[in-house]
């Protein structure tokens, strides 16, 4: 938690006293804190250097990536005109009422592998590893790698270690987001098989305002380790409301009608290497399962 | 709570306090005497460092008749006049023993070195830096006593310009991250903390909301570990066997057999032969799977697969077969005299609705049985043997099924995490073949078969 830079002026004793302040300990400051304003734009990350790429430069002019790109386009447009017949989503209708469970990402082949983007913190400048590949028998999905926690030597990085593997956006044709509609579940499940180690599972929601772009609901997910395979149920009430990786205050559950992402992060510190074996992610309906946030609306101001 | 009280006492004091520095300053030093009559016989029960924060009631530094207090033993280290950064403190001690004694040492010095305690805000920020060499980042008596080294009552914010204009924010920030750090290791602050932060900070100030966050999402968190792990793993390479095998079989009437103790043994040439320690665990679910085993299959060691707990990470091995194929698939009657409460098989004509169905679409990966897990320290396949040659014991039929062995590349060996340096350079050479090695990959993995027939004899 950084403190927000002072933009507007204070009073004239209390400036100088600030100004007199800072002369007299010049910052050899060992800890270095970021310094952010408290209107945030594009989150730039750390490391990187601060120069604006012209957008008219990002445009890839590529006659035969566009035609496969008309293509794909216009067979999703074909799908979605001919699936409103089938029923909502393309499902009948009697299946999107009644359906309980729902597989939402199986691991059954190459292509599955190519919904998810895995990152590290190779990207600040660490040194973690984290690779995807098919498991054992193509049926499962194998993310392994290795952690790292040596911070990144570009001075204001401090911590340091983690691998992530997020889902990609759904998205319709002409690239269009979609999102995931999960109002009807209430329970995430999982199979796994893990190393041991603390996951965490993040789900990222579609959102109004720009200041809410980084919000993102997480859990646990802890890993037994073994040869078995591990049933995780996690109810999504449980998801807790972080912002850039840092809990908030005001806490809500999480909306469920537009999903964008999943991921799983892991950043425990421990140097070394890592594995998670997933076979695959679903939602299901757990009628015993009543409870709607497990966290209450916190006091802005409580008394100490 | 003695806390709470000593609280509401810092509250009226503060208002006394006030009106005190109404007073002559000659009468400063009976502050003491004046106002703190009742107090200080209620709060004698309370510990030394309580005591000592009292002292900073004063209304002003300069009243203080007290002196800096001198030490002895480290005038020799403070008499140095020459500019020196805070670490430099810490490095000076390091020559000896880093212990919490001589971190404690080197904050004592701090703290009566100067009344005014200049450049706190480094000396604090160097402190947290060097807390993890000394040892004591896990020790909340020291980040009791590293908050105790800012001065109290001084950054307090006494009206609303002040308490709106974010009072002191170096030093606010600088609390800020003591928290954080405490924190990042998992330490519950306790109430000499909250005290300690009202004294300095006052309330509603970012240090004391960061430690109230703290306060409400440490205890949510604490038990959500549905596998916990204790603090402290045994130490004890049989025990800590013990302990992870029983952890990943998830059975409670599997059972451990040591086969091996760890010992150190010198042959008739005089070289010393370290044994390795050789721990196994079988459920007798799993003897049963393996008495039925068709003899004709073989069945494969593998290994080694990595397990965390918490920082360290220990491997196994394991014993499994390839799932039978179909058409040998045998399925036996269900006995009805196993369960006489209530029928184990209906044949009732009953389908179940779209809406009842409970269970996902997935197609159930079958990946074979695993008939015995076991973990050693040298996962050599002469080790292997003498586990498997053990575990006959139990299971005879092992003498007539092959067993391949389908070893990766060496583990690392049972180490915690010490050196984050050392380990991450060690692991870059061994990636590359422990990439190849990895489980699940038959194709490119490093594997040495070797049919083992029947043995009687113990090599």
């Amino acid at each position: 938690m950084s403190l927000p830079r002072i933009t507007h002026l204070p009073s004239g004793r209390l400036l100088s006293a600030i100004l007199h302040h800072q002369r007299l300990l010049p910052s050899i400051i060992p800890l270095t804190v970021p310094k952010r304003a408290v209107i945030q734009g594009e989150y730039r990350r750390p490391g990187q250097p601060r120069k604006a790429k012209f957008p008219w430069k990002k445009i890839n002019f590529n006659f035969s990536k566009g035609l496969e790109g008309i293509k794909k386009h216009f067979t999703l447009l074909k799908k979605e005109f001919t699936d409103r017949w089938v029923g909502p989503e393309g499902k009948p209708i009697v299946e999107h009422m009644l359906e309980q469970n729902r597989a939402v990402w199986e691991f059954r082949g190459p292509e599955s592998l190519g919904e998810w983007t895995v990152s590290s913190d190779r990207e600040i400048g660490g040194h973690s590893e984290a690779y995807l590949k098919l498991g054992r028998n193509n049926n499962t999905c194998f993310l392994y790698g290795t952690l790292s926690s040596t911070p990144p030597r570009d001075g204001e990085t401090r911590y340091s270690g983690y691998c992530t593997m997020r889902s990609k956006q759904p998205l319709a044709s002409f690239d269009r987001k979609k999102h995931h509609d999960w109002s009807s579940f209430n329970t995430l499940h999982l199979r796994v098989r893990g190393d041991g180690r603390p996951w965490m599972i993040n789900i990222s929601a579609e959102t109004y305002f720009s200041h809410q772009k980084d919000d993102i609901y997480c859990y646990f997910l802890y890993t037994r380790g073994g040869p078995y395979w591990q049933d995780v149920k996690i109810p999504f009430s449980k998801f807790f409301l972080t912002h850039r990786g840092r809990i908030q205050d005001d806490q809500h559950p999480v909306w469920l009608d537009k999903v964008n992402t999943i991921g799983f992060t892991l950043g425990d510190k421990a140097d070394g290497p890592f594995q998670l074996e997933i076979d695959f992610i679903g939602v299901c309906k757990d009628y015993a399962h009543t409870e709607e946030f497990a966290y209450e609306a916190y006091k802005r101001n409580p008394e100490v | 709570m003695k806390g709470s009280r000593c609280l509401h006492q810092l509250k009226s004091l503060r208002l006394l306090s006030h009106a005190g520095r109404l007073l002559p300053p000659a009468a400063a030093g009976n502050n003491g005497a004046l106002f703190r009559p009742r107090s200080s016989s209620q709060l004698g029960g309370l510990q030394c460092a309580q005591r000592e924060v009292l002292r900073h009631f004063h209304s002003s530094p300069a009243c203080t008749k007290g002196q800096p207090a001198r030490f002895l033993q480290e005038e020799d280290k403070t008499r140095d006049k020459s500019l020196v950064t805070h670490d430099d403190l810490f490095e000076q001690v390091a020559k000896e023993a880093k212990t919490k004694a001589t971190f404690n040492k080197v904050i004592d010095v701090y703290t009566k070195g100067d009344i005014r305690r200049r450049g706190h805000v480094e000396f604090i920020y160097a402190a947290l830096k060097k807390m993890p060499e000394f040892g004591v980042e896990k020790d909340l008596t020291v980040y009791n006593k590293l908050l105790d080294v800012f001065p109290k009552e001084v950054f307090v914010p006494r009206n609303f310009i002040q308490r709106m204009f974010n009072h002191y924010p170096r030093q606010q920030e600088c609390g800020v991250q003591v928290l954080e750090q405490m924190e990042n290791y998992g330490i519950m602050p306790n109430i000499e903390t909250k005290v300690l932060l009202v004294q300095i900070f006052g309330e509603k100030t970012h240090p004391m909301r960061k430690y109230q966050r703290i306060m409400y999402w440490f205890p949510k968190f604490k038990h959500v570990n549905p596998f916990p792990i204790p603090e402290q793993l045994p130490e004890d390479p049989v025990d800590l066997a013990r302990f992870s095998l029983t952890r990943m079989a998830n059975d409670w009437d599997a059972k451990v057999t040591v086969y091996q103790l760890p010992c150190t043994d010198v042959t008739e040439s005089g070289a010393e032969v370290t044994l390795p320690h050789i721990v196994g665990i079988q459920s007798p679910g799993q003897m049963e799977a393996l008495a039925k085993h068709n003899p004709d299959r073989p069945v494969f060691v593998e290994g080694p697969f990595p397990l965390w707990m918490r920082k360290t990470c220990v491997y196994y091995y394991v014993l499994r077969a390839d799932p039978t194929p179909p058409e040998e698939k045998i399925e036996e009657p269900y006995d009805p005299e196993r369960c006489l409460s209530y029928p184990l098989q209906l044949d009732l004509d009953l389908d179940r609705d779209l809406g009842d169905d409970e269970s996902f679409d997935v197609e159930d990966l079958d990946e074979g049985p695993v008939f015995a897990m076991c973990m050693t320290s040298q996962g050599d396949q002469a080790t292997l043997n003498q586990w498997i040659s053990g575990l006959q014991e139990s299971n005879p039929i092992l003498g007539q099924i092959p067993t391949l062995f389908r070893l990766g590349a060496g583990p690392r060996e049972l180490q915690g995490v010490g050196d984050a340096d050392s380990a991450s350079r060690s692991w870059f050479p061994s990636h590359v073949q422990r990439e190849e090695a990895h489980p699940g990959e038959e194709a490119e993995a490093v594997v040495e078969e070797e049919p083992r027939r029947s043995q009687g004899v113990k090599q």
